[in-house]
């Protein structure tokens, strides 16, 4: 119990005297991560949609290599950005630009850096992602779309991808939990995030065990955060699990239509018709 | 209104080195009700598909008003537009509601407005019963009820030409009736109607041609009389023989 206590004593001079640095450094570590998950998932959106656009053989040859041009360039960028750390990724364009530009092309803020890094990485797990989702969409849907003369984007943006997002809502909360976590790699561009706190604050106090129990602390409660608001973001995603019948007909004052007079007559005759042959059945 | 409104000619469709269709030869006036009947496999579905070009036909034409929407460069999509499609699985968007799938293809590919496309929309899904529904999600509705919205979705886009797959094939003998209704109504409004169906009792009764398919070729043709009750081909007795039985 002795080292519990002394351990208590540690956290709150930790506290006292850097308290401040720690907060700042979740805020940092929460925007980097929020920002660069909304932009990733944006890249990996624009990826998973350029490589499902349908060509066939009866395409004209450019459109058929522009197509397969952009599935070569998305995969390459894909199994690069996947396939390497995130903190030699960071250490890659922060000194590695100005290193082969004579300093002429450099980042000027460790923000833009960080985001930059932190969106190319997550876009690339997330093209993966979208194309899985868009995949697991059921091809009526597709055909639906296709049946009432949408063209590609229009499917794409009003049928497919609401609900391969819908979808992929899990993926994209295990990504911006990951980010959260690594984004903690930054500190080798010198970002100030929660990470770095911990750095700073165990390079002056030597307390290293107490620092590093803030950190858990911290972190676990910031995923913990996320995933519970991720949960609640899908709940809503879901909507109603019922509905409300209209009782009322909706288009009887509805301006506009008197002026379709060819509609008229012939449909009310049908509708009775209708019904009657439904009660019929029923 | 004596005029074709559709042309197939010499449609055949190949997957791989199967043959599914072949030759396919017939035309569309304006007002026709045509029912193609056949056993599943001879090509019934295929050849809808075909005409509404979500499958490429391997050869032949299809004459839409004069044009051949079949070649390269044409607007498969405009076509689409004119030409509507109720599925065997309905494929309403899951995403959208009642209301929201009849008007979603009026708003993005006829550019009509949203007040415009809700009113439009509400009057067909009147027609087909389905009003008090409008904030359902499809998940939340019957087999029967998402076919009467999915009418309702391809009469909203004001096509000239409606084809149905299979409409009833997927729905459970008493759901069957009520979409049954909805497109006797519709065929008595005039619409030209393509029906792929197994209902032979809406072959007979509602259309004014029936196309008897088998083996990817159009077997016999004629009027619902005529395949009904003098069948001239041994097929098409075959074929008629099991349902008059069963």
């Amino acid at each position: 119990m002795n080292k519990f206590a002394q351990l208590g004593t540690d956290i709150a001079k930790l506290w006292t005297k850097y308290g401040s640095a720690y907060i700042s450094g979740i805020e940092n570590t929460l925007i980097l991560a929020l920002v660069g998950t909304v932009i990733g998932c944006l890249i990996g959106f624009l990826c998973g949609v350029l490589n499902t656009i349908p060509y066939g053989k009866n395409d004209p040859p450019i459109k058929r290599f522009v197509l397969g041009l952009v599935r070569v360039i998305i995969r390459i960028y894909v199994e690069v950005f996947r396939g390497t750390p995130m903190v030699l990724q960071a250490v890659f364009l922060y000194y590695g630009l100005p290193y082969f530009s004579n300093n002429s092309i450099r980042f000027t803020s460790v923000w833009a850096a960080a985001i930059v890094v932190v969106s190319i990485n997550t876009g690339a797990y997330m093209a993966e992602s979208v194309r899985g989702g868009i995949i697991s969409v059921d091809p009526g849907q597709t055909e639906g779309a296709k049946a009432i003369g949408m063209n590609h984007v229009q499917t794409m943006t009003s049928v497919i991808l609401p609900q391969a997002l819908r979808n992929i809502m899990p993926q994209i909360g295990n990504n911006f939990i990951i980010n959260v976590k690594d984004t903690s790699v930054m500190f080798i561009i010198g970002f100030p995030d929660f990470f770095a706190a911990h750095r700073s604050a165990v390079g002056a106090s030597y307390l290293y065990f107490p620092s590093a129990t803030v950190e858990m602390a911290g972190y676990l409660t910031m995923t913990l955060l996320a995933s519970f608001l991720l949960r609640w973001v899908e709940k809503r995603m879901d909507g109603g699990s019922s509905y409300e019948l209209v009782q009322a007909d909706q288009l009887t004052m509805t301006a506009g239509t008197y002026s379709h007079p060819d509609r008229g007559s012939p449909f009310d005759e049908r509708s009775t018709e209708l019904y009657s042959e439904g009660e019929k059945e029923a | 209104m004596d005029q074709n409104i559709l042309e197939i000619r010499h449609l055949s469709k190949s997957f791989g080195k199967q043959e599914v269709l072949k030759d396919i030869d017939f035309s569309v006036r304006e007002g026709d009700v045509i029912s193609i009947v056949g056993s599943s496999g001879s090509g019934k579905s295929t050849c809808l598909r075909c005409i509404n070009l979500l499958e490429t036909p391997t050869s032949g034409e299809i004459v839409f008003r004069g044009v051949n929407v079949a070649g390269r460069g044409t607007n498969a999509n405009a076509y689409r537009a004119k030409v509507g499609m109720v599925f065997q699985s309905f494929n309403l968007f899951n995403n959208m509601t009642v209301l929201e799938n009849c008007m979603a293809g009026q708003i993005k590919v006829l550019r009509r407005s949203k007040a415009e496309a809700r009113e439009h929309a509400l009057n067909f899904l009147g027609k087909v019963g389905m009003a008090p529904y409008i904030n359902a999600k499809p998940r939340q509705i019957s087999g029967g009820q998402k076919q009467r919205v999915a009418i309702a979705r391809a009469l909203a886009m004001d096509p000239e030409v409606l084809l149905f797959d299979e409409p009833t094939s997927a729905l459970d003998p008493e759901m069957v009736g009520e979409v049954l209704a909805v497109m006797r109504s519709i065929a008595k409004e005039g619409m030209t109607m393509l029906v792929v169906t197994h209902e032979m009792a809406f072959a007979r009764d509602v259309s004014n041609r029936v196309i008897f398919m088998a083996d990817g070729v159009i077997c016999e043709q004629g009027t619902p009389e005529q395949i009904f009750t003098a069948p001239q081909q041994e097929r098409t007795r075959e074929f008629l023989s099991r349902f008059n039985a069963g």
